[in-house]
């Protein structure tokens, strides 16, 4: 029986994924709805139901990057960083400014890694940072490629009015259908992210072929928040989307939608990963992007190619301080809800860790190429924080941020131990037959460390052990982590 | 069968309608023409039966102007689409008004056109005829092919210069000519200027086509 206390804090993802269904789904349906070209009832219910379909199919390549922005360890923590960003999007958009959950849910989780003295990835906050300036360019560069193929394409061909109308009409059903599956996958993350490490709820595996993860019911259930914020509140947003910047026509409304969906789809895509890594290409990094700068970015490419007379700079130029603004509100609020959650209302909003190094540990940091030769000092010391433990070690040797997130992840104190019960529990779908041969030899083992269980599993069969650099191993052993990570949660003490 | 159809049936319906609301328009554009002609040959039973069929046609077109308007109306264009053929069918169903007014005048007046304008009064007619078919052409166009509706629409205006010309030269030879006392050169102004008025309107239709046809295929 799932605990009560953790539905009422799921609640906080819930107010979250409903504010982004109130905000983010005007991106996708604004300006066809806003403009009459759709009706209401038909984009929420289009809307609804691919939303739900990208966060469940689509949604966990890019929770992974949030993770390692700051794993938030205590659902109450996880409650509150949802809060924070829930807020903020909810007063910006009062504020008719379109922020997106994105800015505010990494905002809210450097709040979290302040208050608990958690170490923050910052080439992880880089890569995301990144992405909001690449994204807005990136879709304003897409559609001022695609509106001038699209009217080149119209002036060659033979079409009337009406039969124009009506291929817009299905263009921009179809665009928005994609814009919410791209929605969906690219931004649950936003949603449910923060509690992915804390999902109460279990896997299951019907049959060979059907699995639903602990993480993907978690998506369900952020999807359906979206869908509600979607039939409840996105009307009076998309009514104002559209004309704001620039009036569209609806060819130019349906260029909108479909860069700022292509731009999603490129963050957000597992497949499209595949597919670059098989063709020996560079992939995309898998990041949750945001939706309002991705169809801002496209509004402003299509009124560049128009030659920019229409556009609005005065009105750009508070959108842009809005994307600013809004994580630096987010961080705030979230580190002071999580000052009372936990001071007043005597909540849990970080679980204690233990980190501590030993002479295994260093040999994992020398492995990942870490100066370890005047870190013998610290054997044996223990830090109760991230952050503690990479200054404590970043005083004796300089480690870059990706040192300092494998420093934290070596060092954290893990203890697991390997019974058979446990063993039995274990999907026989989810591990192959020799990586679940390759368990079972480690029952009635413990372990202090996840990374000792890791090593231990890759000594005995191939294919626990991680490939390295690589490409196309980089997806093997994202795999490989995924189960790993699962494996941890399953035998923790 | 086309996926398409089914998918865009209403639009469809719409299409067919229009095209069989300008095959009016170019039968009454037709009717128009014999009819004058006749009234210019003396031949007023046949006059009168032309003049009859182009009321007919005009009671078919108002009946199916109503029902195109009901159908953009009630059914699923996009509201701009529709907000903008409304207008166009409002500005359209001035040109078989103008026909019938011309008609409906001389019927009243009958007026005694002097033989040595019968022939320019022709040629107005046959500019009249072909500014309305252009005109045909370029509506048929705003619901086909959007490419080609500025080519008939300047056909449309070089047909209207052509009768404007002609009739600026009749009104001349009219006001010049010492022996038609003030009262009959009124009433050939009048006339002439009725014969103007349906290329003149053919012409502000014709300009509305571009301008719908630029707006939608940019």
């Amino acid at each position: 029986m799932t605990d009560p206390v953790i539905i009422i804090f799921l609640t906080g993802g819930l107010f979250l994924g409903w504010s982004l269904g109130a905000n983010d789904a005007a991106n996708v349906f604004g300006t066809a709805v806003g403009t009459r070209m759709v009706r209401f009832t038909t984009a929420a219910l289009i809307c609804g139901i691919f939303v739900i379909l990208g966060a469940v199919i689509s949604g966990t390549g890019t929770s992974l990057t949030l993770g390692k922005l700051g794993a938030v360890n205590a659902i109450g923590g996880s409650f509150m960083a949802a809060i924070a960003a829930g807020l903020t999007v909810y007063w910006m958009t009062k504020f008719g400014i379109p922020v997106s959950t994105t800015q505010a849910i990494i905002g809210s989780i450097i709040g979290w890694n302040l208050f608990s003295d958690s170490y923050t990835d910052l080439s992880s906050l880089l890569k995301i940072l990144t992405t909001w300036v690449v994204c807005p360019l990136l879709s304003a560069l897409i559609a001022a490629l695609l509106f001038t193929l699209a009217k080149s394409f119209l002036k060659k061909i033979r079409i009337g009015l009406i039969r124009l109308d009506g291929y817009t009409r299905l263009a921009l059903i179809l665009a928005g259908a994609f814009g919410a599956y791209s929605l969906g996958a690219n931004n649950i993350a936003n949603v449910m992210g923060v509690f992915v490490p804390v999902s109460p709820f279990m896997d299951i595996q019907i049959g060979s072929i059907f699995r639903f993860s602990s993480i993907q019911q978690l998506f369900l259930l952020g999807g359906l928040a979206i869908v509600v914020g979607v039939f409840t509140y996105s009307k009076r947003v998309m009514m104002t989307v559209g004309t704001e910047l620039i009036t569209l026509t609806p060819l130019a409304a349906w260029v909108a939608v479909m860069a700022h969906s292509i731009v999603l789809f490129l963050f957000a895509s597992e497949g499209l990963e595949l597919f670059l890594t098989n063709l020996s290409l560079p992939t995309i990094p898998l990041v949750p992007v945001s939706s309002s700068q991705a169809v801002v970015g496209a509004v402003i490419g299509i009124g560049i190619v128009q030659g920019g007379r229409e556009l609005q700079w005065q009105r750009i130029y508070s959108i842009v301080k809005g994307w600013v603004i809004t994580p630096i509100i987010s961080l705030l609020i979230c580190i002071v809800g999580l000052y009372f959650l936990q001071n007043v209302f005597q909540q849990t909003v970080k679980r204690e860790s233990q980190y501590q190094l030993s002479s295994g540990v260093l040999e994992q940091f020398r492995k990942a190429e870490i100066n370890i030769d005047e870190l013998d000092s610290l054997i044996d010391s223990v830090f109760f924080s991230s952050a503690e433990l990479v200054r404590a070690v970043g005083k004796v040797v300089p480690l870059s941020s990706q040192q300092g997130l494998k420093v934290v992840e070596f060092s954290l104190r893990n203890s697991l131990f390997i019974n058979a019960d446990k063993i039995s529990a274990i999907d026989k779908y989810f591990l192959s037959t020799q990586q679940l041969d390759a368990l079972k030899t480690l029952e009635g083992k413990k372990y202090n460390y996840s990374w000792q269980l890791g090593n231990a599993l890759a000594q005995k069969s191939e294919e626990w052990k991680m490939r390295g650099d690589g490409l196309k191993n980089k997806l093997k052993d994202r795999e490989i982590k995924r189960k790993l990570e699962y494996l941890y949660r399953i035998f923790k003490e | 069968m086309n996926p398409l159809s089914l998918l865009f049936k209403k639009q469809y319906v719409v299409e067919e309608k229009v095209q069989s609301l300008l095959r009016f328009l170019e039968d009454m554009a037709h009717l128009y023409q014999a009819a004058y002609r006749a009234y210019l040959e003396d031949s007023t039973e046949e006059f009168l039966q032309r003049n009859q069929e182009l009321r007919e046609i005009e009671k078919k077109m108002d009946n199916l102007g109503h029902q195109i308007q009901m159908t953009l109306l009630h059914e699923s264009l996009m509201p701009n689409s529709r907000d903008d053929l409304l207008w166009f069918l409002t500005k359209l169903d001035k040109v078989p008004s103008s026909f019938k007014h011309s008609l409906g005048d001389i019927i009243l007046e009958k007026p005694e056109i002097p033989e040595g304008l019968h022939s320019p009064i022709k040629n107005m007619l046959t500019h009249t005829h072909l500014a309305v078919k252009a005109l045909a052409h370029a509506t048929d166009s705003l619901f086909s092919d959007l490419r080609s509706v500025r080519q008939h629409v300047e056909e449309v205006s070089r047909q209207e210069s052509e009768v404007d010309r002609i009739e600026q030269k009749l009104l001349e030879i009219v006001f010049e000519n010492k022996k038609y006392d003030l009262a009959i050169q009124y009433q050939l102004k009048g006339i002439l200027k009725q014969i103007g008025r349906v290329t003149n309107l053919a012409e502000d239709v014709a300009d509305a086509v571009l301008i719908l046809a630029t707006k939608h295929s940019t």
